[in-house]
């Protein structure tokens, strides 16, 4: 038994009604030989009877720290802490949300905590939304809004009760806010759950791999008001200390409107891939694995958030380009 | 025998002077009344060791026991199955109170009054009451104290903490505030300070009287252990590579003053203790290693248990100082006598 492995957790969130009961019953219930534990809020939509399951109230520390943006959950510093000291080893644990929750202190809880990090691991935020209820939702609740951008995974849910066209705008209206999120298509959350646990998102050296076409695929933005995305390239190598100071002050300055952004760069005179990743103004990166030899090398890297237009990050970014 | 009790035949080997138990889940906590030790763990078993004697395991938790306080004969625990319990040192185990799916976090006892926190709330059974009062916070507790001195319980929490002072029959309340989370609080042993480890890689403390604070910053990790030892006396801290130690002595306590620092490793600290009755501390490190050491500049440490690269997570001592209690996150317990 190594007591040392970080353990895996699973983030779901969804609004009310969405299926996060339904997947989490399914998830405690089904016969997969793994041991999960479920940390579950007290506003849950109905009760889950099971000694994996942990109850809690949601609580939003704010950091002492002088970082304005940088808000942790308390509970799951907590939880965690205790549930590494069990006896039986768990496979996994999947934190629920409560439905109108902001993902970020829950992620950011993993950047801030070093005995959280130590011993376990975001593994990918999965949103749940309601096919039938979430053009509603978006119009009315930007946490609806925020659960899509921070999502790895989304799982478009009771497609069987709207008519494709309807289902085709919504799964549009998803793309717009997050194109590099994988949407599933479910009725009553059926699906493999390989495909929502055990995906390594967080991870610097899964980037990559998560995201196959990361470094080819060029997503056009919209221009307005809400949650959007940008994602930009350069084939000329980077300059890292323009690069970090560019990068340090726009998250410094503007990190609260930037949701999540992560890139894989190309530094001048670093033979391996730079990859980093980051929840508002925290983030995390280091150099990772070598270029594929023979290909090109190519720095991108991508925002989801609000006012990105304003953040002028072309020009910043062009201004990291080695003279 | 009572339900659940086994006298134990672990596998042991003797190393010089030590006697090892591995047992399989992470040693939690570890608590000292009189020769006898208790060591609490992850898998819901409290065992009992006294030189010279078989240890005694008792299942009294389903799952992690969190927290343990001990009273005069007797300790209380708390466990993630909800329940708060009082276990004699003979082993017999009675119910507290139960409160289902919430982890019972927190539990203290003053020889009067014992208490435990479920969540934001405290409850607290005095000798006058056969119910337990109900005292609310903000947020979820971290830690809880008495201060036998004045008839004062402290509970930690999101933005500082309470001080519930009993005056006639009932608490009365104040809150020292300050911005973050406090992980666990304490009264120094003459009741004057509170200090608090927080969420922030810090120690924070108030001087009762007139709630003037200080801060005890920076380190470079969080301070999970903290314990009064020494002549001073001193708070003894981990979360550094060597042990930081305050001096409290005096209306000002540590303010104004430099701590004094003993045993530098090149690991994280990650458990202290005082040694009963001199000036000496013993220290865990992140890497198993435990030393013991005089609490003055320049003190040389003695080695008593070498790296293992495990963290050291409970030391206990005899009241005698006669035998030593080390359990780890892997869940060895190697006792230990002193020469």
């Amino acid at each position: 038994m190594n007591m040392n492995a970080q353990v895996p957790v699973t983030v779901l969130t969804g609004f009310l009604g969405a299926g996060k009961t339904t997947l989490l019953n399914r998830i405690l219930t089904e016969q997969h030989g793994r041991r999960y534990a479920v940390i579950v809020n007290e506003f849950g939509e109905e009760g889950i009877d099971n000694d994996l399951v942990v109850d809690v109230d949601e609580e939003v520390f704010e950091m002492n720290n002088g970082c304005i943006c940088c808000t942790v959950r308390g509970d799951l510093i907590r939880i965690l802490s205790g549930l590494m000291k069990r006896a039986d080893k768990l496979d996994a644990i999947i934190v629920e949300t409560t439905g109108l929750a902001d993902p970020a202190p829950v992620a950011q809880t993993f950047f801030v905590d070093q005995e959280v990090a130590d011993h376990t691991k975001l593994d990918a935020i999965v949103t749940i939304v309601d096919a039938v209820h979430l053009e509603l939702q978006l119009d009315e609740h930007h946490e609806a809004e925020e659960q899509i951008a921070f999502a790895d995974v989304v799982l478009l849910n009771k497609t069987d009760l709207v008519d494709p066209a309807i289902l085709g705008r919504v799964e549009a209206r998803i793309k717009k806010i997050n194109p590099y999120a994988k949407i599933r298509r479910t009725t009553s959350c059926t699906l493999p759950l390989d495909e929502i646990l055990g995906l390594d998102a967080f991870s610097l050296d899964r980037i990559t791999e998560f995201e196959p076409d990361f470094l080819e695929s060029d997503h056009d933005h919209e221009h307005d008001d809400d949650i959007t995305s940008i994602s930009l390239t350069s084939e000329t190598a980077l300059d890292y200390d323009k690069f970090e100071e560019w990068f340090s002050t726009l998250l410094r300055t503007r990190g609260q409107n930037i949701l999540r952004s992560k890139g894989i760069l190309d530094f001048q005179g670093m033979e391996k891939r730079y990859v980093f990743q980051g929840v508002h103004m925290l983030m995390d990166g280091s150099p990772m694995d070598d270029w594929p030899t023979g290909g090109r090398r190519a720095s991108k890297i991508v925002f989801i958030g609000r006012d990105l237009e304003s953040m002028r990050l072309q020009e910043g970014f062009d201004a990291c380009k080695v003279a | 025998m009572l339900k659940g009790q086994k006298r134990e035949n672990m596998p042991t080997d003797s190393k010089v002077n030590g006697i090892h138990h591995r047992t399989g889940a992470p040693v939690v906590n570890a608590s000292t009344i009189g020769e006898v030790i208790a060591v609490t763990s992850g898998d819901g078993v409290l065992r009992l060791f006294q030189a010279d004697r078989d240890s005694l395991a008792f299942a009294i938790h389903e799952g992690v026991i969190l927290s343990m306080a001990r009273e005069s004969r007797s300790w209380l625990t708390g466990g993630e199955d909800g329940r708060f319990l009082r276990v004699s040192m003979e082993g017999e185990v009675e119910e507290i109170a139960s409160f289902g799916s919430k982890w019972v976090d927190c539990v203290a006892a003053d020889g009067e009054h014992f208490a435990c926190s479920s969540g934001k709330m405290v409850y607290v059974w005095s000798p006058d009451r056969s119910q337990p009062e109900l005292l609310e916070h903000q947020s979820t507790i971290g830690g809880l104290a008495f201060n036998t001195k004045r008839k004062q319980l402290a509970a930690s929490h999101y933005g500082g903490v309470t001080i519930w002072t009993r005056r006639g029959n009932r608490w009365t309340k104040s809150v020292l505030a300050y911005k973050g989370y406090h992980s666990s609080v304490t009264f120094s042993p003459d009741g004057k300070f509170v200090v608090s480890t927080m969420q922030e890689n810090a120690v924070h403390g108030w001087r009762l009287s007139d709630s003037a604070d200080f801060a005890m910053s920076p380190y470079p990790a969080k301070i999970n252990s903290i314990a009064w030892a020494g002549n001073n006396p001193y708070l003894v801290t981990s979360g550094a590579n060597e042990v930081v130690c305050w001096p409290f002595k005096g209306k000002d306590g540590p303010m104004g003053k430099y701590p004094i620092c003993v045993a530098e490793r090149k690991q994280i600290v990650s458990c202290v203790e005082g040694f009963p009755n001199v000036n000496a501390l013993l220290a865990g490190f992140h890497d198993g290693t435990v030393v013991l050491t005089e609490i003055k500049h320049e003190s040389i440490p003695v080695v008593l248990r070498d790296a293992k690269d495990v963290e050291v997570t409970a030391i206990a001592v005899t009241e005698t100082g006669s035998d030593l209690l080390i359990g780890d996150a892997e869940g060895e317990i190697l006792w230990f006598k002193m020469q």
